[in-house]
């Protein structure tokens, strides 16, 4: 079953049409990677599913309901996590506290939130510490953010997404700015989460993707151009065309 | 119990020992106020210029009740409480949806506004003459026109109102209020509503505010025109910045620097303000953390140069 479906979702930014009709299904338990090359609208339809925009006309719909329009933190409810290409932490703030503040946005009450102290709150202080654990970044719980280095920041990016329990998780480039040696573990912590989590994985570097992926769907100018099996999509002659300019990588 | 909360408790006895009674409950009316704005300025990363609305319209509510009707110094300080409540969601309302400087000019603006029907509305607020004749009611025995009962009144106010702010901030919302000043959009991301979560801040500040500006009222027996003005707004974001935005103390030690001062040296020099100035580019300049960062820094530095003399011997 779909748990993600969208139906020619369409964003204009005055005469740019950023995401062009773009249908396109997620299915429960997948890892489905969106490929195209920079500019092809990835993060634009990121943030279509996630409420930080609003399509200009077509059809978001999360788990049987329809999304589209509704404000991110609303999104974020229901249980849709997503990390940014670009490094977007809370720099001023300890880890810990940088993934426990999602932790307890996806708690389900509200109650005591301005009066019981936040040491009170053990299941979230647990949550926090695993997705912590989860990207390898438990022991420097206690550090500022903006102390940690890019890589680890790329880690906590990801932390934070995982913190919130999420359905899906939205991945936007991971291994944005990382050194080939990052890159590898976090492809590694990538897969070692597929399975876990429903996951949408952008990403513009061929040999992350075709690794790790059950689904690829490739975006040219807005419009997805092609989608199957890793295996497929390497051997369709669009994409070489349209995405890898011609040259033939294997 | 931790030395910082030590150290208040030292400050609230001694301090009447050392100034006089209305001045030692001035400094802690204004920390309540300092300590209201800084849940917006310093953890929730908002710069409001416009506090005084709420804590003229708190001393105008209650001191017109007080002073015609009698009422009941709780009820007074109730009434302060929800007027400063009442006052800041409408006030925070308009302005949380803008950001960065047009944000601080709204509230500036919106503060304009309420200080000029004040100056306007002459048959309740007295116009520039201000709101005299508020009285102090005796309560339960206790004739508050005493100058020291009055300083007890206030003080264990203050401490309550601390306690009560040092609850909030280190409650989930106190950190989620700093996620918000760090990077917003990640907070909605993440599933926080930016705009509601900063007009809640600015409600509890508008609370502190309101009940600060009753018991500065009760404290001097009138409202003047001047507790509802810009430059009681700028001072207090003044204060707690000197004292320190990034610290739940920092206003308190800002307070009563800023009272102080003005105390003491506006009677020998009249241009006193020259000053403040002088502290103010220096805080900006050298010490962002104001009194608080310079206090950690100085015992750093000690604590530095006591190692190297340890290892040079």
């Amino acid at each position: 079953m779909a748990l993600l479906r969208t139906e020619n979702v369409t964003k204009a930014f005055g005469a740019l049409t950023a995401v062009n009709g773009v249908s396109l299904e997620v299915e429960a338990g997948s890892l489905h990677s969106i490929i195209g090359p920079n500019g092809a609208g990835k993060t634009t339809l990121f943030n279509l599913f996630t409420g930080q925009l609003t399509p200009t006309s077509g059809r978001i719909v999360f788990d049987g309901r329809d999304i589209t329009g509704t404000p991110s933190h609303r999104v974020a409810h229901l249980g849709i996590a997503r990390s940014f290409q670009r490094t977007n932490v809370f720099p001023a703030l300890s880890l810990l506290d940088n993934v426990w503040i999602a932790a307890f946005a996806r708690r389900g009450s509200w109650r005591g939130f301005a009066w019981r102290r936040a040491d009170r709150y053990p299941e979230v202080t647990e949550r926090a510490l695993a997705a912590l654990r989860d990207v390898g970044l438990q022991d420097r719980a206690n550090q500022l953010a903006r102390e940690i280095s890019h890589g680890e920041q790329r880690q906590l990016e990801l932390a934070i997404a995982l913190a919130a329990a999420p359905r899906l998780l939205l991945l936007d480039e991971p291994a944005a700015g990382l050194s080939p040696d990052e890159t590898q573990r976090m492809v590694a912590l990538v897969r070692g989460l597929k399975g876990r989590y429903t996951i949408v994985l952008i990403e513009h570097k061929m040999d992350i993707i075709m690794g790790v992926s059950d689904r690829v769907s490739v975006m040219h100018f807005g419009s997805l151009i092609a989608e199957g099996t890793p295996a497929e999509i390497q051997r369709n002659a669009d994409v070489r065309r349209a995405y890898l300019g011609g040259v033939v990588v294997e | 119990m931790s030395r910082a909360w030590l150290a208040v408790f030292a400050a609230v006895i001694l301090l009447p020992l050392a100034v006089r009674h209305a001045l030692a409950s001035e400094i802690w009316i204004f920390a309540i106020f300092g300590l209201g704005l800084n849940l917006l300025l310093g953890y929730t990363g908002l710069l409001s210029f416009g506090q005084s609305t709420f804590f003229g319209s708190a001393g105008y509510v209650s001191g017109y009740l007080l002073k015609h009707y009698g009422i009941n110094v709780f009820a007074a300080l109730g009434i302060g409480v929800l007027v400063g409540a009442v006052s800041a969601a409408l006030v925070g309302y308009l302005c949380v949806q803008r950001s960065g400087l047009y944000f601080i000019m709204l509230t500036f603006a919106l503060n304009q506004m309420f200080y000029f029907i004040a100056y306007q509305w002459t048959t309740v607020t007295g116009g520039e003459d201000g709101m005299p004749g508020i009285g102090r009611p005796v309560l339960l025995g206790v004739d508050f026109r005493q100058p020291l009962a009055y300083y007890i009144f206030v003080a264990l106010l203050f401490l309550v109102s601390l306690w009560v702010m040092k609850r909030i901030v280190e409650s989930p919302l106190g950190k989620i209020l700093q996620a918000i000043r760090e990077n917003e959009v990640r907070a909605q991301a993440v599933g926080y509503d930016g705009a509601r979560l900063k007009l809640l801040a600015f409600v509890i500040g508008g609370a502190f505010s309101g009940l600060a500006g009753v018991l500065y009222a009760m404290l001097f027996g009138i409202v003047p025109l001047e507790a509802i003005g810009f430059v009681f707004s700028g001072n207090v974001v003044f204060a707690t910045l000197i004292g320190g935005s990034g610290s739940l103390y920092g206003p308190i030690i800002g307070s009563f620097v800023f009272i102080w001062l003005s105390e003491s040296v506006s009677v020998v020099w009249a241009r006193w303000p020259l000053l403040l100035g002088v502290a103010f580019v220096i805080v900006v300049i050298f010490f962002r953390g104001g009194c608080v960062e310079a206090w950690a820094r100085f015992w750093s530095w000690r604590e530095r140069r006591r190692m190297a003399t340890r290892l040079a011997s």
